[in-house]
C-alpha cells in the first residue's frame, strides 16, 4: 500500500437486516488472522431502522509496527481516501459515488445489482422507480474497479443473507492481501449457518474472481416489437380474430395480441371483436406513419385494460383461477406440500353492487337513499376464506355473472367513458398526432378500486373535457396527466386545471 | 430486553491485570469505570450511548460481584440527581446520557451538583450527538460545562486513551471537588480497538460497607452558602484542577520540526487531524508529525500556562474546535493577550463555523491554514486539489445521481404497531382535517416523514402535550398530541398530563404504548404492554413476563384524567372510531387514548425462538403472512401511501400491458395484518390476502384439506378445460 497513512481504508453501506455488522466483524477477524490490525466504527442510531448503516474500517499490517507505537487511524471515511467501497445495493453504490467516496485512481467498488426500493419509489401513483442503469453507468466511470452482479440472488439461492456473498466478492476481488482460507475459517468459526454461508461465500468469490474487473455494459432493450411472431390460434374463432389482427401493421401485433388474449379471457370472442372494431376505426384515420402505428398500439394497450375493468365478477374470476394455489405457494415460499389457508380482504361499496345490476334497475337503486341504506348493510369489510368449498362456490358463482355483464350498469358506465375517450383520441388523431398520443396515455390514469378509481376516472373526464373544449396542446395534456399522478388528494391536479 | 445483547461481551469485563481487552469504545469505558472503583452507575439511554446502558444492564451480575449499584434511571434528571451521592462521601459514581438533550433535561441537578461540589469523583459520560449520524438538533455540551463550571474531557479516540482518561477523570474530579463531563463522540462510541486491562477495583463503600451519615451544611445550595460556593469555584476548585491537569499531563504536546506554526486541537478530533497531515506528507502512520500539536484531552478548562508555552514562539497557531460559538478560540485569545503573547490565532477564519469536522472539512481547513501561514512547506495536495476531492463528479453525472439516488428517510419497522395508528390518524384527517399535531421524541417521530406526513412540532421528550397548550385555543379542531410511553414516563406525566388536567386542557393525547423505549434500542420502561391479539401466529398469547409493571392508565387516572380509552393499534376501525369520538365529544377535559401494541422488533425476538421450538417439537403452529395478488393489483400504490411498511414494496408488473409496478409483500412480512385492515378501512382494493401457513397439521387440517382439494380441484379442472377451449 502506498497510502501515506499505511492503511487500507474500506467503507461499507448496508441496509437493515443485510448483515452489515456481521460482515464487518468477519473482516476484522480475517485481518486478525492475517496479522493485521483493524479499526472499525459505524454510524447506526436511528439509521438502522430503514436507512443505510455506514461502517468504516481501516487496516494496518502488524509487521510494520515499530515497537509499542500503534498507528493513528481515522474514524471518518474521507473523500479521495477510500480503497474499497462496498454497497449492498445499487442505489447505495450511487450514494457512495455521490458523496465522493469513490475515486477513479484508487477505489474498488463492490456492489450488488439488485434494488431495494426507497419510499419515494414505492409510494408513487404510477412508476417512480429510478433508473438503475444510470447508476451503474456512473459507478463504472468513477470506480477503479467496479465489481457488480446480483448478490441477493446468489444469497437467496443458498438460503442465506447477502453479507456472505459480499464477503466472497471482497475476497474474490483480490483487493485485500488475505488468503481465501482465512475468510473460510472465520465463517466456520462463527458456528451459525456455516454450510450455507460458505456456499454463498464461494459463489460470491467465483463470480468476483472469474469475471475479474467487470466493465459495465448497458443491457440490451427488453422488448423488440419487430421480432414478435403471432402465435397460431387454437380454434376457429381465435383464427378469425387473428385474421383481423394481421391486417394491422406488424409493430402493433404484440400489444394487440396480448389485448385480445385478455379480452377473450375476460368476456368472450365477441368482446375481442368489439375491441378490434375500435382500433380499426383509429387505424383507418392514417395508416401510413410509424407515429400512427405507435398511437394505435398504445391505444390498444389501454383500451384492453379499460375494457377489462375490475368489477366483482372479474375479481371473483381471478381469485378462483386454477393456477392460483401454485402461485400463492411460490409467493409465500411455503414448504413443499405444506398446508395453508387463504383469506381474502374484500369491501365492496354500494356502487360496486349497483354496477352488477341491470342498468335501468341499477340507476334507480343508486338514486334511492332507502335502497342505498339497505345495501349499505352489506358493505362491511369481508374476510373470505377462498380455500373453503362454500366461499369457492360463492366466488365461482359471482365469476359466472360475467355472462350478463353487457347488460349491467357498470358496463354501460365504463363503456360510455371509453367512448368519450376514444372520440377525443380520434378527433385529435386527424390533426395532431402528438396530442392524440398524450390523450391515449391518459388511459394510464384509469386504475384502482373504490375511491381511487372514482378519483382517477373523474380526472380523466376533466382532461377529456379540456381536450374537447379545444385549444390544448400535447404538452398541456401531458402536464395535466403528470399532475394527476403527483398526489392522491388531487391538489396538484386542481392547481394544474386552474392554471 | 434490549435490541442488542452484550451478554457475551460483558464477560470480558472480568479481565485482570495485563490481559489484552478487545472491543468497542462503549465496552472499554465500562471496563475503565470498574477499574476506577465506581460505587454506583446509572443513566438514560439514547444514541450514541444507548449501548453503554445496555452493557451496564447486561453486566448486572459482574457489577453485583463488585458491589457496584446500578439504576436504569427514569430520566437524565434522575441520573444527574443520583450523583449527589458523591457530594458528602468519597463515593465514585458515573452516569451517562445523550447530549445535549439529556444535559438539558439534567441541567437543574447538574448546576446544583456543580455548586455544592463533590467529595467522591462524579462523572457524566455524555454521548455528544453532533454531526453525521446524529438524531437531534445540533448543539454542543461545551457551553454547559463553562457556565456551571464542570470540567469537560474529550479524549483522543483510541481505546488506551479512552480508558486512561476515565481513570484520570475521577482523580481530577476529586482533586478539584468538581463534577466532570466525559465526552464521547458518535464514532468514538463505536470504535473498536484494544488495550491492556487492569484488575477491577471494588468500591470502598457499598451495601457491604455502608458510609457513616454525615452532614455538611456548607454544601447545601441555600444562601449564604451558594455565594461561598461560587467564589470557591474560582479560588480553589479551578486552580486545583489546573494543577492536576498539568501535573498528570492530561493534555499532550506532540513536537514537530516546523516550529513557527502549530495546531491546537481537542482530543476527539486528533485522529482526523493526523490523517489530514498524513495525506499532506506531514505525518507518518504512527502520528509522528512535522507540525507541532497541542492536544487538549481536557477541553475545558483551558490551561493558560500550557497554552502560553505552546504558542509563545510561534508565528501562527490553528485552533480546531467543532461547532459554534468558538468558545475555545476566544478563550485562547484571552489567555494569550493577557500574557502579552502576540502569536496569531487562526480558527473559524479558515474553518467552517457550523457542523462537524469530517475528514474532508479538516483536510480543507488545515491545507488553507498551511498555505497561508507557512507557504514554504511543501504539501502533497494544494487547496485546489483538496477542494476538488469534495465533489469529483461532472455536472451531468451529479444531476444524473440527484435524479436517481432515492432518499431513504427513517421509517417504522416491518409490522410496527405504530403504523396502523398513523394509518388511522391519516384517514380520520381526511374526514376532519387538516390537523395540527404536536409530536414527540420516539419512533413515532418518523410519522412526520413520508408516507404519513403527520406532525408539526417536536419540542422534546414527553413534551408534546405541553407543546399543544399554547396553540390549542387557536386551532379549528381539538388539539392533538402524540407521545410515546417512554416520553410519558420520562416527562410527559408531569409536564404534560398533570399540567393539562390542572389547566382544563380540552385536547386529545394519544399515548403510543409499545412496551419499551423502542427508538433507543428496546430498553425496558416502567409500563408493560399486553401481548397483541394479532393474527400473526397461534403463539400470540405467549406473554412477556414481568410482574412489576407500572400502569399508564392508572397513572393518568391518578393525575385526574376522566376520559381514557385503551385501543389496540392493530384495530384500525376501532382506533378511527375512538379518534373521531375524542375529537368531537362535548365532554370537557383531556381525552387520553392509550394506543397499545407491542414493539414488533421486541415481539419478534420473543416469538421467533418459541415458534422454532414449537415447530420442531411437532406442535401444530400457524404462521400468518400477507401477499398482494398481482393479478388484481392495478399499481396505484395507495396501500403503500397509508402504510409505508418496509415489507410492502413493489415489483415489475407481471401483466405486459401494464406499465406501473405492482405492490408486493416480501418475505420479511411478520403477518401483523395492517395491510388487510387498511384494505378494509380505506376501502382500497381486493388484492390483499392473508396466508396462514400451517406447520405440523393435525388430522382435522389434513382431512379438510383433502376434501377441499378434491372438490375445488375438480371444479378448477373443469374451468381449466373450458379456459383452454375458449382461449385465443
Amino acid at each position: 500500500m502506498t497510502n501515506p497513512s499505511g492503511t487500507i481504508n474500506m467503507i461499507l453501506a448496508a441496509l437493515g437486516g443485510e448483515g452489515g455488522g456481521v460482515l464487518t466483524n468477519w473482516v476484522i477477524d480475517v485481518a486478525d488472522r492475517e496479522g493485521w490490525l483493524c479499526q472499525s466504527t459505524s454510524l447506526a442510531g436511528v439509521a438502522q431502522r430503514t436507512g443505510a448503516t455506514i461502517y468504516y474500517l481501516e487496516l494496518f499490517p502488524r509487521d510494520r509496527l515499530q515497537g509499542d507505537a500503534l498507528p493513528v487511524m481515522s474514524l471518518f471515511p474521507a473523500q479521495g481516501d477510500i480503497d474499497i467501497a462496498i454497497a449492498s445495493e445499487i442505489a447505495e453504490a450511487g450514494r457512495m459515488v455521490q458523496r465522493g467516496f469513490v475515486t477513479p485512481e484508487r477505489t474498488t467498488l463492490i456492489a450488488s445489482d439488485h434494488r431495494v426500493y426507497g419510499i419515494t419509489e414505492k409510494e408513487h401513483l404510477a412508476d417512480g422507480i429510478v433508473d438503475a442503469t444510470v447508476l451503474q453507468n456512473v459507478a463504472s466511470q468513477y470506480a477503479r474497479n467496479y465489481i457488480h452482479y446480483d448478490m441477493l440472488a446468489l444469497a437467496n439461492e443458498h438460503g442465506t443473507v447477502i453479507s456472505s456473498v459480499l464477503l466472497g466478492a471482497l475476497a474474490g476481488a483480490g483487493v485485500l492481501p488475505f488468503a481465501k482460507d482465512s475468510y473460510r475459517a472465520v465463517i466456520s468459526a462463527t458456528g451459525k449457518a456455516v454450510a450455507s454461508n460458505l456456499a454463498a461465500f464461494e459463489a460470491g468469490y467465483e463470480r468476483a474472481s472469474a469475471r475479474g474487473v467487470e466493465q459495465f455494459q448497458p443491457p440490451a432493450p427488453a422488448l423488440d416489437p419487430v421480432g414478435f411472431q403471432l402465435p397460431a390460434a387454437t380454434n376457429s374463432e381465435g383464427q378469425a380474430l387473428l385474421q383481423r389482427l394481421r391486417a394491422f401493421p406488424e409493430d402493433c401485433h404484440e400489444i394487440l395480441y396480448l389485448g385480445l388474449q385478455k379480452l377473450v379471457d375476460y368476456q368472450d370472442f365477441a368482446y375481442a371483436h368489439q375491441y378490434l372494431d375500435e382500433l380499426e376505426a383509429l387505424l383507418a384515420l392514417d395508416a401510413g406513419s410509424a407515429e400512427h402505428h405507435a398511437l394505435v398500439s398504445e391505444c390498444g394497450r389501454y383500451l384492453a385494460l379499460w375494457m377489462c375493468y375490475e368489477d366483482i365478477p372479474r375479481v371473483a374470476q381471478l381469485k378462483t383461477r386454477p393456477d392460483r394455489v401454485a402461485k400463492i405457494r411460490s409467493e409465500v415460499q411455503a414448504e413443499p406440500g405444506q398446508l395453508f389457508a387463504v383469506t381474502e380482504f374484500f369491501r365492496p361499496r354500494v356502487e360496486e353492487m349497483c354496477a352488477l345490476l341491470p342498468a335501468p334497475l341499477g340507476r334507480r337503486v343508486q338514486a334511492s337513499p332507502a335502497c342505498r341504506r339497505v345495501l349499505g348493510w352489506f358493505t362491511g369489510g369481508k374476510r373470505l376464506r377462498t380455500n373453503t368449498i362454500s366461499v369457492f362456490l360463492l366466488l365461482r358463482t359471482l365469476a359466472g355473472l360475467r355472462r350478463w355483464r353487457r347488460s349491467t350498469l357498470g358496463y354501460s358506465h365504463e363503456h360510455a367513458l371509453i367512448q368519450s375517450w376514444l372520440q377525443a383520441v380520434r378527433a385529435a388523431a386527424g390533426s395532431d398526432q402528438a396530442l392524440a398520443l398524450e390523450l391515449v396515455e391518459c388511459g394510464r390514469l384509469v386504475k384502482g378500486y373504490g375511491d381511487t378509481r372514482a378519483r382517477t376516472t373523474a380526472q380523466m373526464q376533466a382532461i377529456l373535457a379540456q381536450a374537447v373544449a379545444g385549444n390544448v396542446s400535447a404538452s398541456d395534456i401531458a402536464a395535466l396527466r403528470e399532475a394527476a399522478l403527483a398526489d392522491d388528494e388531487g391538489r396538484a391536479f386542481a392547481q394544474a386545471m386552474a392554471a | 430486553m434490549a435490541e442488542r445483547s452484550f451478554a457475551q461481551e460483558v464477560l470480558k469485563l472480568r479481565a485482570g491485570d495485563g490481559e489484552v481487552f478487545r472491543g468497542e469504545g462503549i465496552l472499554a469505558i465500562t471496563k475503565a469505570l470498574l477499574q476506577s472503583g465506581v460505587s454506583y452507575v446509572g443513566g438514560y439511554q439514547g444514541s450514541p450511548i444507548s449501548h453503554l446502558m445496555d452493557v451496564l444492564n447486561d453486566a448486572r451480575e459482574i457489577l453485583g460481584e463488585l458491589g457496584v449499584h446500578f439504576e436504569a434511571n427514569g430520566s437524565e434528571a434522575t441520573a444527574a440527581a443520583m450523583l449527589s451521592a458523591s457530594v458528602n462521601y468519597p463515593l465514585r459514581g458515573a452516569v451517562t446520557w445523550k447530549s445535549t438533550v439529556g444535559t438539558n433535561v439534567a441541567s437543574d441537578a447538574l448546576s446544583n451538583l456543580a455548586s455544592s461540589g463533590v467529595t467522591g469523583g462524579a462523572m457524566v459520560i455524555v454521548g455528544e450527538d453532533y454531526g453525521e449520524g446524529s438524531s437531534i438538533m445540533q448543539e454542543r455540551t461545551y457551553a454547559f460545562a463553562m457556565k456551571a463550571q464542570m470540567w469537560l474531557l474529550d479524549p483522543r479516540p483510541n481505546l488506551p486513551s479512552i480508558v486512561d482518561m476515565v481513570e484520570q477523570g475521577f482523580g481530577l474530579s476529586e482533586a478539584s471537588n468538581t463534577p466532570i463531563f466525559y465526552m464521547m463522540r458518535i464514532r468514538g462510541c463505536h470504535v473498536t480497538g484494544e488495550f491492556v486491562a487492569r484488575d477491577n477495583v471494588a468500591p470502598g463503600f457499598s451495601n457491604r460497607n455502608p458510609v457513616q451519615p454525615r452532614r455538611e451544611p456548607e454544601k447545601i445550595i441555600l444562601p449564604p452558602h451558594v455565594y461561598a460556593q461560587e467564589r470557591e469555584k474560582i479560588s480553589q476548585r479551578l486552580p486545583a484542577a489546573l494543577a492536576y491537569i498539568k501535573e498528570h499531563k492530561l493534555n499532550e504536546v506532540f513536537p514537530g520540526r516546523h516550529q513557527q506554526i502549530g495546531i491546537i486541537v481537542q482530543g476527539g478530533v486528533y485522529n482526523t487531524v493526523i490523517r489530514a497531515l498524513q495525506r499532506q506528507g506531514l505525518a507518518d502512520p504512527f502520528g509522528n508529525t512535522e507540525i507541532p500539536l497541542y492536544v487538549m484531552n481536557v477541553a475545558y478548562p483551558l490551561v493558560p500556562d500550557e497554552l502560553v508555552e505552546f504558542c509563545r514562539d510561534r508565528e501562527q497557531v490553528l485552533v480546531l474546535e467543532e461547532g459554534q460559538p468558538e468558545y475555545v478560540e476566544q478563550g485562547i485569545h484571552t489567555v494569550l493577550r493577557r500574557a502579552n503573547v502576540d502569536t496569531r490565532v487562526r480558527g473559524k477564519d479558515v474553518m467552517p463555523m457550523a457542523g462537524e469536522y469530517t475528514g474532508q472539512v479538516t483536510l480543507e481547513g488545515i491545507t488553507r491554514f498551511l498555505e497561508q501561514a507557512a507557504p514554504d512547506i511543501t504539501l502533497t495536495l494544494s487547496a485546489t486539489d483538496v477542494e476538488a476531492l469534495r465533489n469529483p463528479l461532472t455536472e451531468d453525472d451529479q444531476q444524473a445521481l440527484l435524479a436517481n439516488v432515492p432518499p431513504r428517510p427513517s421509517g417504522l419497522c416491518t409490522g410496527c404497531p405504530e403504523r396502523p395508528l398513523f394509518s388511522a390518524i391519516k384517514q380520520v384527517q381526511k374526514e376532519l382535517g387538516p390537523f395540527h399535531i404536536s409530536s414527540d421524541i420516539g419512533c413515532h417521530s418518523f410519522a412526520t416523514l413520508a408516507p404519513f406526513n403527520l406532525g408539526n412540532t417536536i419540542m422534546g421528550y414527553g413534551l408534546s402535550l405541553a407543546s399543544s397548550s399554547g396553540i390549542r385555543h387557536s386551532l379549528p379542531h381539538k388539539s392533538i398530541s402524540i407521545m410515546g410511553d417512554g416520553g410519558f414516563w420520562h416527562n410527559g406525566l408531569t409536564s404534560g398530563v398533570t399540567s393539562a388536567v390542572f389547566n382544563k386542557h380540552d385536547g386529545v393525547l394519544v399515548i403510543v404504548d409499545n412496551g419499551y423505549s423502542a427508538a433507543t434500542g428496546g430498553q425496558d420502561i416502567p409500563s408493560m404492554v399486553e401481548p397483541n391479539q394479532i393474527i400473526a401466529t397461534t403463539l400470540d398469547a405467549a406473554s412477556a413476563s414481568r410482574t412489576d409493571a407500572q400502569s399508564i392508565e392508572a397513572a393518568c387516572r391518578g393525575a385526574g384524567v376522566r376520559w381514557l380509552r385503551t385501543v389496540s393499534t392493530y384495530s384500525i376501525d376501532a382506533m378511527m372510531d375512538t379518534l373521531r369520538e375524542a375529537l368531537t365529544t362535548r365532554e370537557p377535559g383531556l381525552k387520553v387514548i392509550v394506543a397499545e401494541g407491542e414493539c414488533m422488533l421486541n415481539r419478534q425476538r420473543r416469538i421467533k425462538p418459541l415458534m422454532k421450538q414449537a415447530i420442531s417439537g411437532g406442535k401444530r403452529t400457524v404462521r400468518a403472512r400477507f401477499m398482494v395478488d398481482s393479478d388484481t393489483c392495478t399499481g396505484d400504490h395507495a396501500c403503500i401511501r397509508i402504510s409505508g411498511c418496509p415489507s410492502l414494496t413493489i415489483k415489475p408488473n407481471p401483466d405486459p400491458l401494464r406499465r406501473d409496478p405492482v405492490s408486493y409483500v416480501d418475505n420479511s412480512c411478520v403477518g401483523c395484518g395492517v395491510c388487510g385492515s387498511n384494505a378494509h378501512a380505506a376501502i382500497l382494493c381486493p388484492s390483499f390476502s392473508r396466508v396462514d401457513l400451517i406447520y405440523n397439521p393435525g388430522r382435522v387440517d389434513r382431512f379438510a384439506a383433502r376434501m377441499r382439494g378434491a372438490v375445488i380441484g375438480w371444479l378448477q379442472a373443469r374451468t381449466a378445460r373450458r379456459q383452454q377451449e375458449t382461449a385465443l
